[in-house]
């Protein structure tokens, strides 16, 4: 591991301690611009600290830990938009406003968004699980050819709340009824925004694997704790063969894809099938420990008052954002077989 | 030079010697063999290898041409040597792992001088550890040996069986674990011979398994004669040696095996091609998600190898590199056999001593092997959640 690697896990279990699970939003996000986490994979000459991706991966992972309210991901994903915006009027401001705190959000699914343009852009569309948008002032929007920032404010932009199982996060269907582009808010146009829009989405699936396997990192320890105290029959559950054996199988499959989640975090020639492969693996363990976590928790594992659903709740949303598992494996399946040829 | 010049300036030493040493066409050519004639070509590969200095590097420096290899060294020789789809080295293996690190931990000096340049010529060791009542309980083994004086020599005389002993059927030595004393823990009366498998009284069976390959074997020993000389260890103390054999091998075989695994991937894309599965996004999904198994598997072989050169292996991680190697290989072996079709089913030569070798189904009974011997999956899952994640272990005393 990277000494850089190792003091943000760190800063980041001390920031956020292990003990206090789903931190209020409206506490948290500031104190993440304040540890100045948005500057990570910002280049140096930008301003940032310019580190490689396993550097971010190793904040999402622990925020994983904790169920993090905070809207990190989306944030990440616009500044690394913003730093490559050749287009956008003021760049440097924007940059500055969005690793200060000030949110541009992004959609956390795919969206197809039509572009129509005579003389000004015009966006028409629904960008679905737009994360936390009710603290946004923008959405970073990628549709086929071009990369803008949205103003939530603006006409023709409608922001309506999806309520999730996962109340941990906050997701939001924003929808463009013909809402004409400020020539201004261009981020990328053609192939740049096409290079941004796949970059991105990259970091995405990275992003999501990282905060998927600290959430199962997290969750199965939660699991453990409760096997060694919960006492049945005169002995602890962990005294079980047949349930400890359920449990070193879920501890294999975790650290064995945490073995090449940080594999991949280093590796520039990953491709972004790669990385949704990553996701796909990640956000499948993920589900795996929580589905075992719950049953392992007994009844008290169906009580709200358990925190132990919130995983799981979490886990079953990270298996569709960032498109689904079905999509990834299918990808690394044509990619693998065409590397076969 | 930076030890990462030094470690490309050794990779390009290993993969030019390889590319004009190693052997091609073997697959085809071990699939019309006898086990025999596979054994001979184990021995001739082996000879190459010593000659090339690629055998054991992992043997202390001046003891082999090219021995005192760093971990990280070995871990370069080794992924060339999965690179270039070499043979595994099944018939030395013991004697240049188990054996070797038995006489360099636990040996005499006269052990070490007799033993270690005659396993360099070809010398070859099998294991005499496990019994048919004795397999993950180990330490539960019976197979007796009586301390006697015979024409004014101390011997040890044996009687008993052993089982799974590899490749046992072409050993000239063997590993052998005995009870010397039925007194106290079962562990304190256990000793370490080293035994001719010549002598008068050793009979070996190789035991047919179901993909009709013969790589294990059964040991009958009757009225065995061992000098007492020819122990390692004190009498009673045989458990601690045998515990420096079993704790050899640093994780390089699994890193071999696992890049090997990963290459072999090919095999299930020529299949995809051959039965027209290019557009099933069914056989797609389920290749793709073995291609990330494969790469899980490859990245925890590596990380656990690495670990161990920076010099932190905690406990239980061998153990996680194992039954992920060993489960990935049965999703592996069972994606073939399943898109192979009904030709898998129809009797195909097997290729001795390789694991994924495109006969599917051989392949499928074959990756057992990995889930049972050296520690079954079961076993490891004890470790895993009782060393490594100290969930409270059972009583011990259960009687029956």
């Amino acid at each position: 591991m990277s000494i850089e690697r190792t003091e943000l896990h760190d800063a980041a279990q001390k920031a956020f301690p292990a003990d206090q699970l789903k931190p209020a939003r409206e506490t948290s996000w500031p104190l993440i611009a304040e540890m100045g986490w948005l500057l990570l994979p910002l280049p140096e000459d930008a301003g940032g600290l310019g580190l490689g991706r396993d550097s971010s991966a190793a904040i999402h992972f622990e925020l994983g830990k904790v169920l993090s309210t905070a809207p990190l991901i989306p944030a990440l994903l616009a500044v690394q938009a913003l730093a490559a915006a050749d287009e956008l009027a003021d760049q440097a401001s924007w940059i500055e406003r969005a690793t200060t705190g000030e949110l541009i959000t992004t959609n956390l699914l795919p969206a197809a968004v039509e572009v129509t343009n005579s003389g000004s852009i015009v966006l028409s569309g629904t960008l679905p699980c737009v994360a936390d948008a009710d603290l946004a002032s923008h959405v970073l929007v990628l549709a086929k050819g071009l990369a803008a920032l949205v103003p939530l404010d603006a006409a023709g932009v409608t922001v309506t709340e999806r309520k999730l199982w996962d109340e941990s996060r906050r997701l939001f269907d924003v929808t463009l009824a013909n809402h004409q582009v400020v020539p201004e808010l261009v981020v990328a146009r053609g192939e740049a925004a096409h290079e941004i829009a796949e970059r991105l989405h990259g970091e995405l699936q990275l992003a999501l694997a990282a905060e998927s396997l600290g959430g199962a990192t997290a969750a199965l320890a939660m699991t453990i704790e409760y096997l060694k105290t919960r006492k049945q029959f005169d002995r602890p559950l962990a005294m079980f063969q047949a349930l400890k054996h359920r449990v070193a199988d879920l501890k294999t499959r975790v650290v064995a894809a945490e073995a090449l989640l940080w594999k991949r975090a280093v590796e520039a020639e990953a491709t972004l099938v790669d990385l949704g492969a990553i996701k796909a693996l990640a956000s499948d363990v993920y589900r795996l420990v929580v589905e075992e976590a719950i049953q392992l928790h007994g009844g008290i594992g169906l009580t709200e008052e358990h925190p132990i659903h919130l995983f799981m709740k979490r886990a079953m949303l990270n298996l569709q954002l960032g498109e689904s598992l079905d999509t990834w494996r299918e990808r690394t399946g044509r990619q693998a077989l065409a590397a076969f040829a | 030079m930076s030890d990462t010049t030094q470690l490309d300036t050794l990779r390009n030493e290993v993969r030019t010697w390889l590319a004009a040493h190693a052997p091609t066409g073997w697959r085809e050519a071990y699939k019309t063999m006898s086990h025999a004639e596979f054994a001979q070509a184990q021995r001739d590969w082996f000879q190459t290898l010593v000659a090339g200095g690629y055998a054991v590097p992992h043997w202390p420096a001046g003891l082999a041409p090219g021995a005192g290899r760093s971990l990280a060294e070995q871990k370069v020789i080794y992924e060339e040597l999965a690179r270039a789809d070499t043979p595994r080295l099944l018939l030395s293996f013991v004697s240049t792992y188990h054996a070797a690190s038995t006489f360099l931990e636990c040996g005499t000096e006269e052990q070490k001088a007799r033993y270690l340049p005659a396993i360099l010529e070809g010398e070859t060791w099998c294991q005499g550890f496990s019994e048919p009542n004795a397999g993950s309980d180990l330490a539960s083994l019976k197979c007796k040996a009586e301390r006697q004086t015979r024409d004014g020599q101390e011997v040890y005389v044996i009687n008993g069986q052993k089982v799974w002993s590899t490749m046992a059927q072409y050993a000239d030595k063997c590993l052998l674990l005995v009870r010397t004393s039925s007194d106290g823990v079962k562990q304190a009366g256990i000793t370490f011979l080293l035994m001719d498998m010549k002598a008068p009284g050793v009979s070996v069976r190789p035991i047919e398994q179901i993909q009709g390959d013969e790589e294990f074997c059964e040991m009958f020993l009757d009225d065995v004669v061992i000098p007492v000389t020819d122990r390692v260890g004190e009498e009673g103390k045989g458990w601690a040696v045998s515990q420096a054999t079993l704790s050899s091998e640093r994780g390089l075989t699994l890193m071999e095996l696992t890049y090997k695994m990963r290459g072999a991937l090919s095999r299930v894309a020529e299949l995809i091609r051959k039965n027209g599965y290019e557009e099933d996004r069914g056989v797609l999904r389920d290749f793709g998600q073995l291609v990330t198994r494969c790469d899980e598997a490859c990245a925890i072989a590596d990380r656990f190898l690495q670990n161990r050169i920076d010099g932190h292996e905690g406990l239980g991680d061998a153990s996680i590199v194992k039954n992920t190697y060993s489960r990935v290989l049965r999703e592996f072996t069972l994606l073939g056999t399943r898109l192979g079709g009904i030709d898998e089913q129809y009797r195909a030569p097997i290729v001795y001593g390789d694991l994924t070798t495109g006969n599917w189904m051989a392949d499928f009974m074959n990756s057992y092997a990995w889930t049972i011997a050296g520690g079954s999956e079961e076993v490891q899952r004890n470790i895993i959640s009782e060393r490594m994640l100290e969930m409270q272990r059972e009583p011990k005393g259960w009687v029956l």
